[in-house]
């Protein structure tokens, strides 16, 4: 910090805008304004909508005032620091982190504390998928036909079935997410080579060159999150068409909601499987595997063509929530990046300010980290 | 970042993204082998493990970085809570997950 700011003459104002010559400002209304602005929003739209429904339509202008203070929160902010080129770097003075740069300091504590927050979506998991019969032990089992839960009587049975079932079922099913973790890891590379770029001492590089594989780089990156949200959104949504290729046949993949794999599917049954008639047969031809289904439906039992239904819901929610977060964090990253991308086009990063590309970089490659952990045990597992 | 990893003769960059990409084809081609579920899940952990420090440590810069200790330390903080909350889940009640009462069921509040 100038010793400027301390004298007392200079009084940075909580409003903005700032001189930086002055070091950073200790004061500002903006996270007080937005702290109101998030309450009033959340509050309010909890009481709009429930599960999807507009329930009161009543609340609605306060659900509007909360996101005007938000805005004007963020405008605050945004007077503030847009003179900030990235170049101030104070050190923090207390213990443990002496003599570390704030900001790097910051966005470590900031991604422990996302950390726990993707423990604690993904410890929820956990325990729903290990704590709730799998839906095709169930169905195997042939508990739902000796307890009447069954497409005659309207009645669901309560059972875990992930997201790998249906996107695990075939290559073409399995290819979005696929593409989507190759994406993330191209990206984290292509972002330390935009850092790389930015990085090289004045002088050992043209500066035009400089400027163009800067911002190619962080293009590239921003590319390949648009990519990935929107392979995303075709995952759950949309689906594609797969044409007649040599020996692969014309077929439609469809999205996870038009699977059905909804959070609201409390009445869940698969376009292909799960009646009593294919069970019969499963287990004619391989009775080993199916003791506990002859055991539960005894010698004598007839198919009556009925369909085992399930209540998804919880895990649905698991998966949509947390991979629905991850997605979030991406979008995020993409504003980030889409103002990097820009200011790397005006030739804005150099080697003094190009830290400001490794604390971005810091929190786009913690959204691959956590994409390695999530792609394996929510898509293929 | 230290510039070891930026200026070596051997570009550890390039290294671990060929690295990553190659464990996660692995990984993907390991669930189109039809494998028991336990030998899955087993080379799944087993891939996700390395990737995740390939990630931490070489392009997150915790490996080699000056302050790589206290922030090592940093980023290791959490597993503390991490290890109580999956230790212990399986420790909460044998009906959490489908026998919850109605008070912490979807659809009760009616917000």
């Amino acid at each position: 910090m100038s010793s400027d700011h301390h004298d007392g003459e200079h009084h940075p104002s909580a409003w903005g805008p700032h001189d930086w010559s002055h070091g950073a400002p200790h004061n500002s209304w903006s996270p007080i304004i937005m702290s109101i602005g998030i309450g009033i929003f959340l509050y309010t739209v909890a009481s709009v909508y429930s599960w999807g429904n507009m329930v009161d339509s009543s609340s609605i202008p306060l659900v509007l005032i909360g996101l005007m203070i938000i805005l004007f929160g963020l405008l605050i902010w945004w007077r503030q620091d847009a003179s900030f080129d990235g170049i101030y770097e104070p050190k923090a003075s207390g213990t443990p982190f002496q003599n570390i740069e704030i900001r790097k300091v910051a966005m470590w504590v900031f991604l422990m504390s996302e950390m726990m927050v993707f423990t604690s979506l993904f410890s929820t998991y956990m325990r729903y998928r290990f704590g709730i019969d799998s839906c095709q032990e169930v169905y195997e089992s042939g508990s739902w036909i000796v307890n009447s839960q069954n497409v005659d009587t309207g009645e669901a049975v309560n059972c875990f079935l992930p997201a790998s079932e249906l996107i695990a079922s075939s290559w073409f099913h399995i290819a979005p997410g696929a593409i989507n973790t190759f994406a993330l890891i191209i990206s984290s590379f292509t972002i330390v080579q935009a850092l790389r770029w930015a990085k090289k001492p004045i002088g050992s590089v043209d500066e035009e060159v400089r400027r163009k594989r800067v911002y190619r780089y962080l293009g590239s990156t921003w590319v390949l999150a648009v990519i990935f949200l929107t392979l995303k959104m075709v995952e759950w949504f949309v689906g594609f068409y797969i044409p007649e290729i040599g020996p692969i046949h014309e077929h439609d993949i469809m999205s996870l909601v038009d699977e059905g794999y909804t959070i609201h599917a409390d009445h869940y049954h698969p376009h292909h499987g799960w009646d009593d008639i294919h069970l019969a047969e499963l287990a004619a031809l391989h009775p080993e595997d199916y003791e506990a289904y002859l055991s539960a439906v005894g010698p004598n039992y007839e198919p009556t063509n009925a369909v085992m239904l399930a209540d998804i819901r919880v895990s649905s929610s698991t998966f949509f929530v947390t991979t629905g977060t991850h997605g979030a964090h991406v979008f995020i990253g993409i504003i980030g990046l889409t103002y990097m991308t820009w200011k790397a086009w005006t030739g804005g990063y150099t080697p003094q300010n190009a830290v400001s590309i490794e604390y971005f970089g810091l929190y786009w490659h913690f959204v691959d980290l956590i994409w390695v952990i999530v792609f394996p045990f929510f898509y293929l597992y | 970042m230290s510039d070891h990893l930026l200026l070596g003769k051997f570009d550890l960059y390039w290294a671990n993204f060929v690295g990553l990409i190659v464990l996660t084809a692995i990984e993907v081609a390991a669930v189109g082998l039809d494998l028991s579920e336990s030998m899955t899940l087993f080379i799944l952990v087993g891939i996700a493990i390395p990737k995740f420090i390939m990630i931490a440590a070489i392009f997150m810069h915790l490996w080699g970085d000056k302050d790589s200790k206290i922030l090592t330390l940093t980023a290791l903080f959490p597993a503390f809570f991490i290890v109580i909350m999956i230790l212990f889940i399986g420790l909460t009640h044998p009906e959490a997950s489908i026998g919850l009462p109605d008070w912490c069921r979807p659809g009760y509040y009616k917000l």
